[in-house]
């Protein structure tokens, strides 16, 4: 895979600048998160494997109102 | 060389043979005798420490504090009233104010604990060296030409000066387990939610955790109890009563069923961590070997989740003034923000199917031992590292053995061994005491076992 023509598109949508200092850094970088990535695709999940993130629904604070 | 404990202090400041005011002045008096050779402090609170000491003194209330007279410091990620919130960043600087101290303080303090300072960190908790470009690196108390391990070096560093008994960091991916390895202190990163986040600055909310070093077992689990309990203003933080640790201690090692984490975890090691699992093993009278089922993974998740949040959260100054950013994590973030959505996503499903696994595994187990590091602590400024004949970048690779578990949020406590490199007996390396979920009880137990057969100790370093 060649991350940069990603890291270009991406960074556009995102409003980020990839100065040329940074920009070596920032394809190492995204290369091994990339390469992490690959681990993951490289797991069979199912639709029953869900996220570990639950979210936790928020009461109001209604004290002595509440019906 | 020993230093008061904060059982120690907080005995005499309750019994009065130690006024608290003299217990901070000493703490004042180490960290200006030590701070230009460790750097570990970011701020000293001196007069707020000192106001607050005479305040103890004056309260008959005193005799019934546990941490009555104890100075204690922060990882600077902490909310300190009345100081900005660095989090070892340049770019907070700019940040108003704290209006409050963090919940863990106020908890602390409630107890008749004394905040002295602020501690030295990575920037944004995005790394285990401590070699910020901002604050200066912060140098391992035991040998000062090397890093304290990070994201929280200082607060590991402050407690192996002798500085404090008692200090507290975080941990995302190793940042309490990683500087508590190198600079040989003991750790503990509770269960993933059991201590509330309100009032510290974020690096990623899905792996965030609290906790605190000490020199002792009994200090750990002091100020753990101390800090228990929900708090609305974290949404993580778990609706759990306090379970006291502290009154468990005596109960050891005894009838607990222990085993060795295999596989990945005595594969990606140098030979000095084999030594100290090993002998931790033996102390314990272990043989069994316990493996965990895609663990290469499971770090993998947790790598890709860190990036994912953390780029995000930092967007806005990414955009806008990525120069201001430490060089050492700039460029990380940027890529970080990046990140594809599916990617973030498959890791949290990763993430779950390997917190159930891990948890059959824990049916037939009640404890499980690691290496915290791979190694002992490189010389500041290492870049590369070889582990299993493979060269990886020194940085990322000290939270190898523990990403995977802070992936699931197990509680942990961190060992301190002495003298398991031969080429460098004077350094110390840490061992992982692991445990299923919302058992700290069992991770101090055996910790506390292991600190009274002498297997593992935090000697206050001579600075060298």
């Amino acid at each position: 895979m060649d991350p940069k023509p990603y890291i270009d598109a991406a960074a556009a949508t995102l409003g980020l600048q990839i100065t040329p200092e940074q920009r070596p850094g920032v394809t190492l970088f995204f290369t091994l998160a990339a390469n992490m990535a690959e681990l993951l695709n490289g797991m069979p999940l199912t639709p029953a494997d869900e996220s570990g993130n639950v979210f936790v629904p928020v009461s109001p604070d209604l004290g002595e109102g509440a019906p | 060389m020993s230093g008061p404990t904060a059982t120690a202090i907080a005995s005499a400041v309750r019994g009065g043979s130690l006024s608290a005011r003299a217990a901070v002045q000493a703490s004042l008096d180490t960290i200006a005798a030590t701070e230009p050779q460790v750097n570990a402090c970011t701020a000293v609170l001196a007069e707020r420490a000192l106001q607050r000491a005479d305040l103890i003194d004056a309260d008959p209330r005193r005799t019934g504090m546990k941490l009555a007279g104890v100075p204690f410091a922060v990882k600077n990620l902490f909310d300190v009233a009345g100081i900005a919130t660095l989090a070892g960043s340049k770019i907070e600087r700019d940040s108003p104010p704290a209006r409050r101290d963090a919940v863990l303080i106020r908890r602390l303090e409630a107890e008749g604990a004394v905040l002295v300072g602020a501690l030295n960190m990575d920037e944004y908790a995005y790394g285990f060296t401590t070699e910020n470009s901002h604050y200066g690196a912060c140098h391992n108390p035991h040998d000062l030409a090397r890093i304290s391990g990070g994201s929280s070096g200082g607060s590991a560093a402050a407690v192996a000066a002798g500085q404090v008994p008692l200090t507290l960091g975080s941990d995302t991916n190793g940042s309490i387990r990683v500087p508590a390895s190198l600079c040989g202190v003991f750790g503990l990163k509770p269960t993933y939610s059991r201590l509330p986040r309100s009032g510290s600055y974020p690096f990623v909310a899905s792996l965030d955790h609290l906790g605190p070093f000490a020199r002792s077992v009994a200090d750990l689990a002091l100020a753990y109890d101390a800090m228990q309990g929900p708090d609305s203003d974290d949404p993580a933080c778990a609706q759990r009563d306090i379970e006291g640790t502290a009154d468990q201690l005596e109960r050891g090692a005894g009838g607990l069923r222990v085993a060795v984490l295999g596989g990945w975890f005595r594969d990606q090691t140098m030979a000095e961590a084999l030594t100290a699992v090993d002998r931790v093993a033996q102390a314990l009278g272990t043989t069994r070997r316990v493996e965990w089922p895609e663990v290469e993974r499971a770090r993998a998740a947790a790598f890709i989740i860190s990036c994912g949040e953390g780029g995000a959260l930092h967007l806005d100054d990414l955009r806008s003034r990525a120069q201001d950013f430490d060089p050492h994590t700039r460029d990380r973030f940027l890529a970080n923000a990046l990140m594809p959505a599916a990617w973030v996503v498959r890791a949290q499903r990763l993430r779950h199917w390997f917190a159930r696994r891990v948890a059959q595994a824990f049916e037939t187990v009640d404890v499980l031992i690691a290496p915290a590091t791979p190694c002992t602590a490189p010389l500041i400024g290492t870049d590369w590292i070889e582990i299993a004949g493979q060269r990886l970048p020194a940085r990322a690779s000290m939270g190898l053995l523990t990403q995977p578990i802070s992936c699931i949020g197990l509680p942990v406590v961190t060992v301190p061994l002495w003298g398991c490199n031969p080429d460098a007996p004077h350094l110390p390396i840490g061992v992982q005491i692991i445990a299923a979920p919302w058992r700290e009880d069992l991770c101090l137990r055996v910790a506390a076992a292991l600190e009274e057969m002498g297997v593992c100790g935090a000697p206050v370093a001579t600075l060298k």
